[in-house]
């Protein structure tokens, strides 16, 4: 239904102002169809590089735009291994060291957990809303499906080394591709959704891959096995004591 | 000393100044080594000061000023935790009174700098540019784009090392990355307006500008600094202005010289005037050797000679005057030429000495491409003051000697 509405929308009114508000609606439904109110997921994270690769088991919860909770399962060696996230602060825990360290401003740029996700790109996710200009530049059928392209330009003062970012959004919200190009209009790496599911009483990326442009051959893939929205989370559920003594 | 036998001075310098001229060849060739020997002297020190004079301005620059203003524990923990309040317009008033040349206040904290490809941690000022050319800053050093226009210019201004470093360019937006004092990350997004250029290419890495205002809104500070930088008229003579600043600062923050902001330099300025003395002894003790040879040479030569007076009735202790004044002469003469030939080879120079062929070398301490030969009277003063009282000093020797041959065995000598 709300699909059929958004459609009608986009075809009927053209103007570049009504665009530009639609491309903002479409990110904004993407991100919450991605999240919802609240979620909780599992997924495998698999590193792969060309002479080795590594799988880790998480599970995830999330609650609005700002909290997310992840925690590592597998491999045995790494579970327990938890990141915090409360708006642009991060946090992680460590059983083996038994603390919590907060994430200073110095390392965000760096790798999280050793993939090829930075810990910016984890922690800024839906940053992504207020702080780019959106426009819809693309819109194509394929596979049965719309694929809206829209195009962000980050604001002069967002945090934001990019010169820009691509999404392609399907009609059903799911977001199929987002790229990062740098300001001389290179594109530096990209996040691919390979398959797509139903779980949970949506239609999800299943499988996502994290690529660098100038390394093909390195990656990382996300490959959710089951989400639940809108559930119901304990109240402590993000706060430092859960992160450190899981309670769920 | 004033007796009968005694000659008068004219009498003597007469003779002495003809003593001098009959081996005229011995005369000039000591004449020459006296005179490079001074010039050496004259000219490798004043080389020297020049090269430590513009490494003490550059790293007076580079701090900045004479005199700085900080939270008694910042400069063990240079966060944003310690900062103060900028002077407010009392303070400003009182400050401009005590008759600083300059001031200026800044936050400084440490920051990540990352474009799309790469991050670097840096130092991250906030400074109002008007005061930061008054303290030091060379508008000339920036290459590329322009320096900041206004305390709450929106742009940022880089080193040349840095933009390369970063793989980005002038006019790109870079993000900057700190933390507030709630230990929260504040960054946002800088568009590189300038670049510049650095005599030590650490600083071009370390030091990035970006408007005052600018950077206390996004750190969540307005109207609060980490250092407050005076400038003086002398950077040798730093305590009257010292006082002047704990006048009007009080005892709450810690004030501090240069000379123990960075310790290093304000050994460096300490040592530089002795190791004058050692270098001038030096260049003396090598020469005074080829004058104790001359002199006992013409002291040898003229055995009969002494003897012959001595018989006459010639006083020990004249011999010994005569002597001693030959050897005055010939080290106020060689005294002149040198002087005359560094002074002459100094003034040419004084624009400075383009080094830039080993500059690489030269910048690893911290001593930039060109190097400035500053002379100094005092330099100048003790060159001469060293050849004097040690030349007299090795020609007592040959002197006393002739003052103590026996008239008869001396006219028999053959």
């Amino acid at each position: 239904m709300r699909k059929t509405i958004l459609l009608s929308g986009l075809l009927a009114v053209s103007s570049p102002m009504a665009q530009e508000s639609d491309a903002t609606e479409l990110v904004r439904k993407a991100m919450d169809h991605w999240r919802g109110l609240t979620s909780h997921s599992s997924m495998t994270m698999t590193i792969h590089r060309p002479d080795w690769e590594r799988k880790m088991t998480m599970e995830s919860w999330s609650k609005g735009d700002k909290l997310s909770l992840v925690r590592v399962i597998e491999p045995r060696k790494d579970a327990g291994n938890g990141t915090l996230l409360n708006d642009n602060n991060m946090w992680t825990y460590t059983p083996k060291i038994n603390r919590i360290i907060k994430v200073p401003s110095s390392m965000m740029s760096q790798s999280w957990m050793g993939s090829d996700f930075s810990n910016k790109d984890i922690s800024k996710s839906t940053d992504i809303i207020d702080q780019y200009d959106h426009e819809l530049t693309l819109t194509e059928q394929k596979d049965g499906h719309v694929h809206y392209t829209i195009t962000s330009i980050p604001h002069e003062e967002a945090a934001v080394v990019w010169g820009k970012e691509v999404f392609v959004i399907r009609d059903d919200y799911v977001m199929m591709e987002q790229q990062f190009w740098d300001q001389d209009g290179v594109m530096v790496k990209s996040l691919e959704t390979l398959e797509v599911e139903d779980m949970g009483g949506r239609t999800v990326a299943k499988t996502m891959r994290m690529s660098k442009a100038d390394t093909p051959d390195e990656w990382t893939q996300m490959t959710v096995h089951s989400v639940e929205f809108d559930i119901e989370l304990q109240a402590n559920m993000f706060t430092l004591s859960n992160l450190r003594n899981p309670r769920q | 000393m004033a007796g009968p036998s005694h000659l008068p001075l004219g009498a003597m310098s007469v003779l002495a100044w003809r003593n001098l001229w009959r081996n005229h060849r011995r005369t000039v060739i000591m004449l020459l080594a006296i005179a490079i020997g001074v010039w050496a002297m004259i000219f490798m020190t004043a080389l020297m000061r020049g090269m430590v004079d513009q490494m003490i301005k550059d790293g007076i620059d580079a701090l900045p000023g004479l005199v700085q203003v900080h939270h008694p524990d910042f400069r063990d923990d240079p966060s944003i935790d310690h900062r103060i309040p900028e002077p407010g317009p009392q303070l400003r008033k009182d400050l401009e009174a005590s008759g600083v040349t300059g001031w200026t206040a800044r936050v400084r904290v440490p920051a990540m700098i990352s474009s799309e490809r790469n991050s670097r941690g840096v130092t991250l000022l906030g400074v109002d540019p008007r005061g930061e050319i008054a303290l030091g800053f060379d508008p000339e050093s920036i290459v590329e784009g322009r320096f900041l226009e206004s305390r709450d210019d929106n742009g940022l201004v880089v080193g040349r090392k840095l933009l390369e470093r970063l793989e980005t360019r002038l006019g790109k937006r870079v993000v900057v990355m700190s933390q507030d004092p709630e230990n929260n990350i504040a960054d946002r997004g800088f568009r590189v307006v300038g670049v510049y250029r650095a005599k030590l290419s650490g600083l071009e890495e370390s030091f990035v500008y970006g408007g005052l205002e600018t950077v206390q809104a996004l750190l969540g500070v307005p109207g609060e600094v980490s250092e407050i930088a005076i400038t003086g008229e002398d950077y040798r003579q730093v305590d009257p202005l010292y006082r002047q600043v704990s006048g009007v600062f009080g005892t709450d923050p810690e004030i501090l010289q240069w000379t123990e902001l960075d310790t290093y330099l304000g050994m460096m300025l300490k040592m530089m005037d002795g190791f004058v003395l050692v270098w001038l002894v030096v260049i003396f003790l090598a020469l005074s050797f080829g004058l104790v040879n001359t002199l006992m040479m013409a002291v040898f030569e003229r055995v009969r000679e002494i003897g012959l007076m001595q018989a006459l009735g010639m006083k020990p202790s004249t011999i010994l005057y005569q002597i001693l004044l030959e050897s005055l002469m010939l080290l106020a003469l060689g005294l002149l030429i040198g002087n005359i030939l560094a002074i002459a080879t100094i003034l040419p120079v004084r624009d400075g000495i383009d080094i830039s062929s080993v500059a690489e070398g030269m910048e690893m301490m911290g001593v930039s491409s060109v190097l400035y030969p500053a002379l100094k009277l005092k330099d100048l003063l003790m060159a001469n003051a060293v050849v004097i009282v040690l030349g007299i000093l090795t020609s007592l020797m040959p002197a006393w000697r002739a003052s103590q041959y026996r008239p008869v065995e001396a006219i028999a000598k053959t």
